[in-house]
């Protein structure tokens, strides 16, 4: 009898919406019976995703409640927004927040354009080996681990020894202790990142512009173009579907500022400027071993980063009409 | 079979020695059958408890304890997330050793998860009572906000830790005396930037540096300030029964504006916050650095090291200088317990033969072999006294290391270290230095910390981190110049009471008062 019914209902689809439960399910046993191969491909992920994604969710509770780590995230007692109230009552954790918006902000603006520029630049140079090399020259920094890369900077913006300063000194100009002045700990902080970084983005902008269509730029040449045009009437308009996706990503992780490389960087006396959410619960963390409060900050991060790609998003798609969803 | 097999490896090891072991009696064993016990025993030297190192074997062979390895987080080196591990597996073993234990037990021994050990002692470990009993101050220390003792801690030995170290023979050079006063050091930093006592031409030499930019601080001694009141930077001091904090006092701003002084002309080396912990070999072994406050051991050891490299060189201990008050200060020592060691766990079955096990370690055999290592293989009884073996000391490694590895010297143990251990090895330079420092009374009372209820910690947590950051900045605005100690220091002391630094200082005063019977 199932049999024939399934057989029946199988065939026309305005049937569907009249199947009983017992009807659906012998169509989805159906289904997987067919395509079972796809399901088991799809299943690492999916389980993946729900133990190292999903799962840890449920420890964001703590930042609702008094936690112990004794008596475990079920036996601790809930307090509401009490740990919320705490952080926002905090100048230090404003502070540290503003500097997070001001650091990401500025890592946006300036580092944003950067692996751009230099994918188009290296789009333009005619010798091969010259390319080839002045590529692995940039993206060498990458592989270098923050430690190294901060030893690199605290070396080089030495006040004795450095050569910033020795530099500095060929002009008359004193030497001066960057490292604890906070009016320079953003540039340089922002500075360092796109020098390790923009090497390694401009992978993709290349691969981009490697897509676009040869003859695009046949035609050009014919209709007597220049190289300058060409960039900006073809290369450009070809890759910008790719920038607004890496600009989305980007946006989408705005927040995460690479903090590791802050505390090797950062004095008590560049706090001021220095301080971003993540060290600050770094530090609260280490002093008080408060996870609940720390949650909370993490939380009000991660809803933060949140809306931040969701409007980057919209804005996206009623802009250029692309978009990642 | 297993616990067969352990012995037969015992008795192996003690076959081997020539000399007939102390432990062959049985006076020492607790159990007639052999009884087993797990053990968590996490540091960041050794992530996990070693069932094969010689020095557990005799423990072994002598006690009949034999401890099972059932370390969680052996991977990484850091023993807070090791313990928090433990806590989340949710089966505390019969032992547990590790760094910071102190934390972890004041959080958890009053929910239940240690066991309270005051009557433990009193009733069947004499020898640990005996240790408590000549010192109730140590007793005291270790208490938890409700009065009990939950762990046995690592006890070091020995009393100096930093000194004043100086170029001697650069004094020589110059002409001067080795300084008396603050005036006279300030004198003498200024003579080693200006004369070139490196004789290279060049103003480069760096009068004083340091590894850590918070040895700098450490100089407000000499204006009648503090900077820490035990062995951990900007810890709170105690002062007449009154626990203080050392960056709120009149000294302290004293101290700071006559540093931000002496950084300004360049007394101090330019870059001390961010040179780091490399400073010392560097200025050292370029001929660079004039003085610093130091380890005695481990600055000493450059006498040896630069010798030859360096013609004459002779950085020394010199005595603190004396300060405005006319006090001679040395500030830092070594603390007499340290946070870390070990505790019963709650749910162990065999309390009593645990603290019998943890008194064995205080034991004369106890103490020696978990200072020295295996008697006969490691050292012999020399007049009385545990003396290492002429092959162990001088084979060319670091002796702690050679005592790491066979399981002397383990800090996540609860044991009382003897000083004579590292004095064997110590360096002649640094023995000179101790016994100057021997000749005066330098040393100050370290403060040994409080045991917070739970809402005194909840108050401290909630203020102190924060307050903290707030006063470092500051030090460092004040000290490079960026702004002036004496014009801000009413507003200063404003902002921290708004801070909830006041509230601090009550609940650790309470705290202390409960602890120490104020």
């Amino acid at each position: 009898m199932a049999m024939v019914d399934k057989e029946s209902s199988a065939g026309t689809e305005t049937i569907v919406p009249k199947l009983t439960i017992a009807q659906r399910l012998d169509r989805i046993q159906m289904h997987l019976k067919q395509e079972w191969q796809i399901y088991a491909m799809l299943a690492p992920l999916v389980i993946w995703f729900l133990l190292f994604n999903y799962r840890p969710m449920y420890g964001l509770q703590i930042a609702f409640k008094d936690y112990s780590v004794f008596l475990g995230i079920e036996g601790s007692p809930w307090i509401g927004f009490e740990h919320f109230e705490t952080l926002f009552q905090s100048d230090q954790f404003v502070r540290a927040f503003k500097n997070t918006i001001i650091i990401s902000l500025l890592s946006l603006f300036i580092g944003f354009p950067m692996p751009i520029i230099l994918a188009l630049m290296f789009n333009e140079i005619l010798s091969e080996t010259y390319k080839r090399t002045a590529q692995t020259i940039v993206y060498l920094p990458h592989f270098i681990s923050s430690v190294i890369i901060a030893g690199i900077i605290i070396t080089a913006f030495s006040p004795s020894a450095g050569i910033v300063n020795t530099f500095l000194g060929w002009f008359g100009v004193e030497p001066i202790y960057f490292l604890t002045k906070p009016e320079w700990f953003r540039p340089i902080f922002i500075g360092a990142g796109i020098w390790q970084e923009a090497g390694f983005q401009s992978i993709v902008f290349l691969a981009a512009i490697a897509g676009v269509n040869p003859s695009l730029y046949e035609s050009a040449v014919v209709d007597g173009a220049n190289r300058w045009q060409m960039m900006w009437k073809i290369t450009i308009p070809c890759i910008l579907p790719t920038i607004i996706i890496m600009l989305i990503i980007r946006i989408g992780n705005l927040l995460e500022v690479s903090f590791e490389m802050i505390i090797l960087l950062y004095q008590p006396a560049t706090y001021q400027t220095a301080d971003v959410i993540n060290t600050f619960i770094y530090r609260q963390g280490l002093v008080g071993g408060q996870y609940d409060v720390a949650a909370a900050a993490g939380l009000f991060n991660a809803v933060m980063a949140f809306v931040l790609v969701m409007s980057a998003n919209a804005i996206a798609k009623r802009v250029s009409r692309t978009s990642l969803w | 079979m297993r616990i067969a097999k352990l012995t037969a490896v015992a008795l192996a090891t003690s076959a081997l020695t020539s000399v007939a072991p102390a432990w062959a009696d049985d006076h020492h064993k607790i159990t007639e059958e052999p009884l087993e016990l797990t053990v968590h025993m996490h540091h960041k030297r050794y992530t996990k408890y070693d069932e094969e190192w010689p020095v557990e074997q005799a423990a072994r062979e002598m006690t009949n304890i034999h401890l099972k390895n059932v370390t969680v987080g052996s991977n990484s080196t850091s023993s807070e997330e090791a313990f928090n591990l433990l806590l989340a597996s949710g089966k505390i073993p019969d032992i547990v050793g590790t760094s910071r234990i102190k934390d972890f037990v004041f959080q958890y021994g009053p929910q239940g998860a240690f066991l309270p050990l005051n009557d433990l002692i009193d009733e069947h470990a004499p020898n640990l009572k005996a240790y408590f009993d000549e010192r109730p101050e140590v007793k005291a220390a270790l208490s938890a906000a409700d009065g009990n003792l939950y762990y046995i801690p690592y006890l070091p030995d020995g009393k100096y830790g930093r000194a004043f170290f100086i170029r001697y023979d650069w004094l020589d050079k110059l002409g001067l005396e080795v300084p008396n006063t603050v005036e006279e050091y300030e004198a003498v930093l200024r003579a080693f930037k200006e004369q070139d006592p490196n004789g290279n031409g060049v103003a480069d030499e760096v009068p004083y540096f340091a590894r850590q930019w918070e040895e700098l601080i450490r100089l407000v001694t000499l204006w009648g300030g503090r900077s820490s009141g035990s062995d951990t930077y900007h810890d709170f001091y105690v002062e007449d029964a009154t626990i203080k904090y050392p960056y709120m006092g009149e000294g302290y701003k004293e101290g700071i504006k006559n540093l931000a002084r002496w950084y300004e002309e360049g007394l101090v080396d330019a870059e001390i916050f961010t040179r780091g912990s490399s400073s010392r070999e560097f200025l050292l072994s370029e001929n660079l650095g004039g003085a610093t406050h130091d380890w005695f051991a481990s600055t000493a050891g450059y006498n040896s090291s630069l010798q030859d490299s360096i013609e004459g060189f002779t950085f020394k201990a010199m005595v603190p200088p004396e300060n405005v008050n006319g006090d001679r200060i040395e500030e830092h020592r070594r603390i007499p317990i340290k946070p870390d060691g070990w505790a019963i766990g709650g749910t162990n079955k065999h309390p009593v033969e645990t603290i019998k096990y943890f008194d064995f370690w205080f034991t004369e055999e106890g103490r020696n072999l978990v200072n020295f290592g295996v008697e006969g293989e490691f050292w012999d009884m020399v007049d009385g006294k545990p003396t290492f073996k002429e092959e162990v000391l001088n084979n060319g490694r670091p002796m702690n290391s050679q005592l790491y590895e066979v399981g002397a010297q383990l800090h996540a143990r609860g044991y009382f270290q003897n000083y004579e251990y590292e004095k064997q090895w110590s360096n002649e330079y640094a023995l000179e230095g101790i016994a100057l420092y021997d000749e005066g009374d330098y040393l100050i009372d370290q403060f040994l910390g409080v045991a917070l209820n739970a809402d005194e910690q909840k108050v401290y947590d909630r203020y102190f981190s924060q307050a903290r950051t707030y006063m470092l900045e500051k030090q460092q605005a004040w000290i490079l110049g960026s702004s002036d100690v004496e014009a801000e220091w009413d507003a200063y002391l404003a902002e921290l009471d708004d801070m909830g630094m006041n509230k601090v200082l009550e609940v650790m005063q309470s705290a202390y008062e409960r602890q120490y019977g104020g």
